[in-house]
């Protein structure tokens, strides 16, 4: 991974990532496979280490009796590998944990495992259970146990009973016996061994101790229970509240570990196998230990490549045994577009390649609890939607490193948070007490393990000084705990204290105001805890808070809720939102500066906008991000007018002189890898770079001695693009260039890795002119796009008389009224102003929701306008950013004022050049001689039934003759008309008649006649037009012995 | 034809004020057509010398080719002979690849770059072969410092900025400059800005006027962006003080009826008379433009009167032919 700790640029400075001809602000992340940049895709994972109380119905096919309720907990070890234990209700109240051992699920009555997890009794898993129903708390707040739970309790200890199972190793023997043929590598042991193995494995693994597994198991039993009787709501496991993020370094980790196991299984195997052939090996010989090393040498590579695999395809084998949502689309490309797209990928958080084909759209709802993490408006419209979100600007991951980059040691922290609670006031949890729970205490949970109960009254004050500590650096309490009070309530979520000190965390900062005595009080908070807090708009309003709920923290800024690139869209707070989510997508489509190192880099396809701008009227995270140095459009002046009809429909008209001039012009640069040894095999001769001698040959006038094509020069379609020797033919073959434009050698690199002294790899940049021409794609960055329709002469635009300015750009207003983007009205006018005064203009949207730094009260607030108009009415021009035109084509007024100003406007990457398939004769399909399809090949467009229909429906015959028979497969077929055949007709050969020859004309044609073969005669042969594939259809049925007859006639006849 | 009307007028210049690369003046006694085909004529079809052709040495700059190609094009060169020149491919002297004196000028530029600073790379590195054509800030610089346009002094004065050289980096070409015009590529065209206005007449209803306050007659001033209007500290009457600043911008207008006071004030466009604005890019001098464009105009219309009149029938513009 590039700027990790095994990279050589890591820590480099920008001189030193320039010599060696990187970006100077690179930033890493990601690796570099078979040249590509590949990244791992950031995956929504369920919360770690917290039982989730879920409904679903696929919980009712678990077998009979199963009801759809259930509490599930993905555990995650030390390691980063994870198992998910499910607790499913029955529906006579018992419940069964169920858990997969080698793609199989298994299900196991709780009181079995309860049993087997310690030494207890039946009495002490009552009264652990029944602990948080008081006959006191009925239906009180917070209560979430009923007096069934009792009854409940009983029948799960019913049914071990029935087992006959009544000590902790009977219930040990009875797991052993039940899971000894899937524990691979147990089958020597005998069965309470192999029950601990289970246990370890697959129960709670997040937990070492025996005694935690145990009480973490009836903590979600009550919950389990209390999901039924309602009294706890259920979670929802589409809310970002209960989900976590899957990082690439644990992806990796978990990956490695099981291609380990699988390498030692697998050389354990064959170690037997070898052992069993030959008796006499030994372990203890000298000899043997070599061996055994070279049994496990054999497969090591293997463990290397499937790794470096999994990065370059995003492939993983075995799913079952990682527990991650999907096992293909985990890495992607990093696109370089431009920077934004190359950032966007870094802040994406997929849902899952699997919700992407369900049906149901809850999944991709935007909810409340992604509040201030997931961007709500950087998400792409159409099949991805809501899946891909994209972090916000200020949201971070948790990892293994702390804040001074140092790593945490997890158990130090959770002992010293425990000491710290305790010294708060939690009982801890000590077995063989006489417990409690909710509402009278709220159990305290420190990464998935029960750690004590604190009182409930006293939990708020806890929570306040908890987060107090968390600011202080001092303190020993990480500042990036997250602190879940989920209090008591009626019916809602299952209380209690959640503590999370793990990594893949959402975090974000907000500022603590119920501690504004320390300057540190920016607090780091998480999605799970942010659902119980109370969070106000840095606006200095309470925001709408009674009296009872004062707000404890405050946004940072109101745009911390945009991911960067949302951030950029100047004053996105006055447009319609639709709007700005299409400027999210098409920023990341736009040709800009897409790398400062382009020189030095073969990518496939790079995009580059020649006279790229900074512009105007900018927000806040433009300078931020320095956004200057990778900049993706141009100020062009935009006049908002109907002029000439050619600007309808989202059509815009650009001024021919200002494309004279430079504006939007761009470059495509994309490199040919030629490898001539790639597709050869070993008998294939040797090929290798090399210009014929031939010099009548035009090779020699674009290409150089050494078969590459001069750099600089410009190769034309179907001109030699390099030349390659045949050592065994000695011919010189030379490849020409593809596609329909012109392209210029940009660069020519030699790849001498494994060639043995031949020059048999290069990389051949080509560079394509794209100077904006009709069809072009344009958009402003308020999701109003536009394609060119003309470019319009400078004469013919209008222009002002006060200044002369013609626009460079020239939109409908009719993009406007449906649409609503404000915010490019607006930007128009800062903009004019901001060029007149000669300054940036800052376009920070909600910043009306901000204090004023000085602490003053705010003033009347003003409509934008009213700060804008007077920049321009300063310099005479009209208020409103309108101006008097004058019509370019008859010097005559314009009878209305045009709405005129610079717009920043971006150029997509999407041209017609790319694009266009235009056909009237080619290439034909070899068996069916209809035209083929795909730009590509030189292809046609489908005419299909629909189009069909229509032509039809207009009555327009001969057009649709001409289309569907005429311009594809027509034919002229001979057919017999005795016996109806077409297939018989052969050429009669004796008929050769002389024609004369006339001196100085071509060869006479003797029309050939045609003779059926099976009524062996010429006569009545007819020769019948007709589309190719009736022929061949005929050939067809023929194979299968179906003979067609045609019955010719005359018209009418 | 007999009959016809005849609609000739005879349009009547006068000059307010001239510089080299700016110049104002009226055209009075004619109407919008011959005003804006002016403005026309002059912004695309007055013929300047720009490059048109390069043929690239050598080039290790960080620009490509095709952008330095073009940045040489928008260069404004001398081009008072521009007129007297040929069109490359009308040319007979040459087969039209402008390669002759009578329709191209060739221009060397040869710059590298062996020390630590970032050399630029500027119009004042290009090599003219005929001094009367040369980028158009040198000429200006020759002409203050009196001395020979081809020679230029590596001082502090930088030309146009073509590209940046750091150490190592070298540009070696030939350009060839030829004569052209703004229709076909914006840079042979010679005029930055034309344009044009009708001349303002401004009617103050005086008695509507003197019900106002002098507050309110302050605001109604106000309301126009530019100052067209003052008050006269003495009688404290509105008077117009530049008329010709005046946008048609209808804002006093819009203002009077606001405050309940239509036709407070009316103005009109003169339809016959305009007041033009030229500004030269430097490749002419502006009052050159003026008449080269003129002088252009009479050849279109030359053109237009020598076609054969019994094909073509102009049935009303033959009285002005």
């Amino acid at each position: 991974m590039l700027m990790s700790k095994r990279c050589h640029l890591r820590g480099a400075e920008p001189a030193k990532l320039i010599f060696h001809q990187e970006e100077a602000t690179e930033m890493g992340g990601y690796f570099i496979c078979n040249g590509m940049e590949r990244l791992a895709r950031l995956l929504v994972l369920q919360k770690r280490n917290y039982p989730m109380s879920l409904v679903r119905k696929s919980f009712h096919v678990r077998g009979d009796g199963y009801s759809d309720k259930g509490v599930v907990i993905r555990c995650v070890r030390k390691d980063e590998s994870s198992v998910t234990l499910k607790l499913y209700y029955l529906q006579n109240g018992s419940a069964r944990l169920g858990f997969w051992v080698g793609g199989r699920e298994f299900l196991l009555p709780v009181g079995i495992i309860l049993k087997a997890l310690i030494e207890t009794s039946d009495r002490e898993i009552y009264v652990s259970l029944t602990c948080c129903y008081n006959n006191r708390y009925n239906r009180e707040k917070g209560a979430v146990g009923t007096q069934l739970i009792g009854e409940r309790a009983q029948i799960i200890l019913d049914e071990v009973r029935d087992l006959s199972l009544f000590t902790r190793s009977q219930c040990l023997k009875h797991i052993g016996e039940y899971f000894q043929p899937v524990m691979d590598g147990f089958e020597s042991e005998n069965h309470t061994v192999v029950a601990e193995a289970v246990l370890r494995d697959y129960i709670l693994v997040h937990l070492e101790s025996n005694h935690d597994k145990f009480n973490l198991l009836i903590f979600m039993l009550q919950k389990l229970y209390g999901l039924v009787d309602q009294t706890a709501s259920p979670d929802n496991p589409d809310a970002l509240q209960y989900q976590e993020v899957l990082l690439p370094g644990h992806l990796i980790n978990i990956y490695l570990k099981v291609k380990l196991q699988e390498w030692l299984h697998r050389s354990r195997r064959q170690l037997l196998d070898e052992m069993a052939k030959s008796k006499e090996l030994k372990i203890d010989d000298e000899t043997v230990h070599t061996q055994i090393k070279t049994f496990f040498t054999r497969n090591s590579a293997m463990i290397g490549r499937s790794i470096e695999s999994m990065i370059k395809v995003g492939r993983v084998g075995a799913t079952s045994t990682l527990d991650i949502p999907q096992n293909q689309g985990l890495t992607i490309q990093a696109e370089r577009l431009n920077f934004l797209r190359f950032i966007s990928h870094f802040c994406a958080v997929h849902r899952g390649a699997s919700f992407a084909k369900m049906r149901t759209t809850s999944v991709r709802k935007l909810l409340p609890e992604s509040w201030g993490f997931l961007c709500p408006v950087h998400t792409p419209d159409g099949e991805p939607c809501g899946l891909l979100n994209h972090m916000t600007s200020i949201c971070r991951i948790s990892s293994y490193f702390n804040s001074e980059g140092k790593v945490k040691d997890f158990s130090i922290i959770r002992v010293h948070i425990q000491d710290v609670l305790v010294r708060l006031g939690m009982i801890p949890l000590l077995p063989n007490l006489e417990r409690a729970g909710p509402p009278e205490v709220l159990h305290v949970l420190l990464d998935g393990r029960i750690i004590g109960s604190i009182a409930s009254c006293h939990v708020e004050k806890v929570v306040s000084h908890i987060r107090g500590l968390k600011l202080s650096t001092s303190s020993g309490i990480p500042d990036d705990m997250e602190v879940g009070y989920v209090p008591l309530s009626l019916g809602g979520a299952y209380p209690g204290l959640y503590l999370f000190t793990n990594p893949t965390r959402f975090l974000r900062p907000v500022r603590n105001i119920s501690h504004s005595t320390s300057d540190h009080n920016i607090e780091l908070i998480g999605p799970f805890e942010q659902a119980f807090m109370e969070i106000r708009c840095p606006d200095g309003g309470d925001g709408g808070r009674r009296e009872g709920f004062p707000a404890t923290h405050e946004e940072t800024h109101p745009t911390a809720m945009l991911s960067v690139v949302a951030n950029l869209t100047p004053w996105c707070d006055h447009n319609q939102s639709p709007r700005n989510m299409y400027q999210c997508q098409m920023a990341k489509q736009t040709m800009g500066f897409s790398s400062q190192a382009l020189k030095f880099r073969t990518d496939v396809k790079t995009y580059h906008l020649q006279t790229p701008q900074s512009p105007i009227v900018r927000t806040a995270t433009y300078s931020k991000y320095c956004v200057d140095e990778f900049p993706t459009g141009t100020n062009a002046i935009v006049a908002v007018l109907a002029y000439s009809g050619y600007d309808m429909e989202d059509a815009m008209i650009l001024n021919k002189s200002s494309v004279d001039r430079g504006l939007c012009r761009g470059h495509v640069y994309q490199t040919e890898c030629v490898d001539l040894a790639d597709k050869r095999e070993k008998s294939d001769p040797l090929k290798i770079f090399a210009r014929g001698n031939d010099k009548s040959k035009p090779t020699s006038s674009t290409i150089d001695s050494d078969g590459l094509p001069y750099i600089g020069q410009k190769i034309d379609p179907k001109q030699p693009l390099y030349s390659s020797y045949d050592t065994l033919t000695s011919m010189t073959k030379s490849t020409f260039l593809k596609g329909s434009e012109p392209a210029i050698i940009d660069n020519v690199t030699v790849d001498g890795t494994n060639s043995k002294g031949y020059m048999q790899k290069v990389n051949i940049r080509l560079r394509k002119i794209r100077d904006p021409v009709i069809g072009d794609k344009f958009s402003s960055r308020h999701g109003q796009k536009g394609v060119c329709s003309q470019l319009w002469p400078d004469i013919d635009m209008p222009f002002s008389a006060v200044t002369g300015m013609r626009p460079d750009l020239i939109i409908n207003p009719h993009a406007f009224p449906s649409r609503m983007t404000i915010g490019m009205l607006l930007e128009s006018i800062a903009a004019k102003g901001g060029s007149l005064h000669g300054k940036f203009m800052d376009a920070t949207p909600f910043s009306n929701s901000t204090k004023e730094v000085d602490g003053n009260e705010k003033s009347e607030p003003k409509s934008l306008v009213d700060e804008l108009g007077p920049m321009l009415a300063s310099h005479g021009f009209n208020y409103h950013g309108l101006e008097v035109l004058y019509s370019g084509v008859y010097g005559t007024e314009l009878t209305c004022e045009i709405f005129i100003g610079p717009v920043y406007y971006q150029r997509l990457r999407h041209m017609v050049s790319d694009k266009f398939q235009v056909r009237s004769t080619g290439t034909v399909d070899p068996i069916t001689r209809q035209p083929v399809g795909g730009r590509k090949r030189g292809g046609g467009i489908r005419f299909g039934e629909m189009e069909r229909d229509s032509v039809l429906a207009h009555g327009a015959a001969y057009l649709l003759h001409d289309r569907l028979h005429s311009c594809s497969d027509y034919h002229i077929a001979d057919v017999c008309s005795s016996c109806g055949s077409i297939l018989t007709a052969t050429v009669a050969q004796n008929q050769r008649r002389m024609m004369p020859n006339i001196l100085g004309l071509p060869h006479a044609k003797t029309p050939k006649s045609y003779m059926c073969q099976a009524c062996g005669t010429k006569k009545g042969m007819e020769t019948v037009a007709m589309p190719y594939v009736f022929r061949y259809l005929a050939a067809e049925l023929a194979a299968m012995n179906i003979r067609m007859d045609l019955k010719l006639s005359r018209g009418g006849e | 034809m007999e009959g016809a009307v005849s609609y000739q007028r005879f349009p009547k210049v006068r000059i307010r004020e001239i510089k080299d690369d700016y110049m104002k003046f009226e055209l009075r006694e004619t109407d919008a057509s011959i005003a804006n085909a002016l403005r026309r004529v002059m912004i695309a079809e007055v013929p300047t010398v720009a490059i048109d052709l390069v043929e690239i040495e050598v080039n290790s700059t960080v620009l490509n080719d095709e952008f330095i190609a073009h940045r040489l094009g928008l260069v404004p060169l001398t081009s008072d002979d521009a007129m007297r020149m040929r069109l490359s491919r009308d040319c007979d002297s040459c087969d039209g690849d402008g390669q002759c004196e009578f329709c191209s000028v060739e221009f060397h530029l040869n710059v590298s770059c062996d020390s630590d600073q970032t050399l630029d790379v500027t119009s004042a590195d290009l090599r003219s072969t005929e001094p009367r054509v040369c980028p158009v800030d040198v000429a200006a610089r020759a002409l203050s410092l009196g001395v020979d346009s081809t020679s230029y002094d590596t001082g502090d004065h930088r030309g146009i900025l073509i590209v940046k050289l750091r150490r190592g980096q070298e540009l070696r070409l030939r350009a060839i400059a030829r004569k052209g015009i703004g229709k076909d590529h914006a840079k042979w065209s010679p005029a930055a800005t034309v344009t044009f206005m009708y001349e303002p007449e401004i009617h103050i209803n005086e008695e509507l006027m003197e019900t106002l306050t002098l507050e309110e007659k302050r605001n109604w001033i106000d309301s126009s962006p530019t100052k067209v209007f003052d008050i006269d500290p003495n009688t404290h009457q509105v008077v117009v003080v530049d008329a010709e600043a005046y946008t048609y911008d209808d804002e006093v207008i819009k203002k009077a009826e606001a405050m309940g006071k239509p036709g407070l004030i009316e103005i009109y466009g003169k339809e016959d008379s305009f007041i033009f604005t030229v500004e030269s890019t430097g490749a002419i001098k502006a009052y050159q433009l003026v008449i080269n464009a003129i002088e252009i105009l009479r050849q279109k219309l030359d053109a237009v009167r020598l076609q054969d009149s019994e094909e073509s029938d102009f049935g009303e513009l033959s009285a002005h032919l």
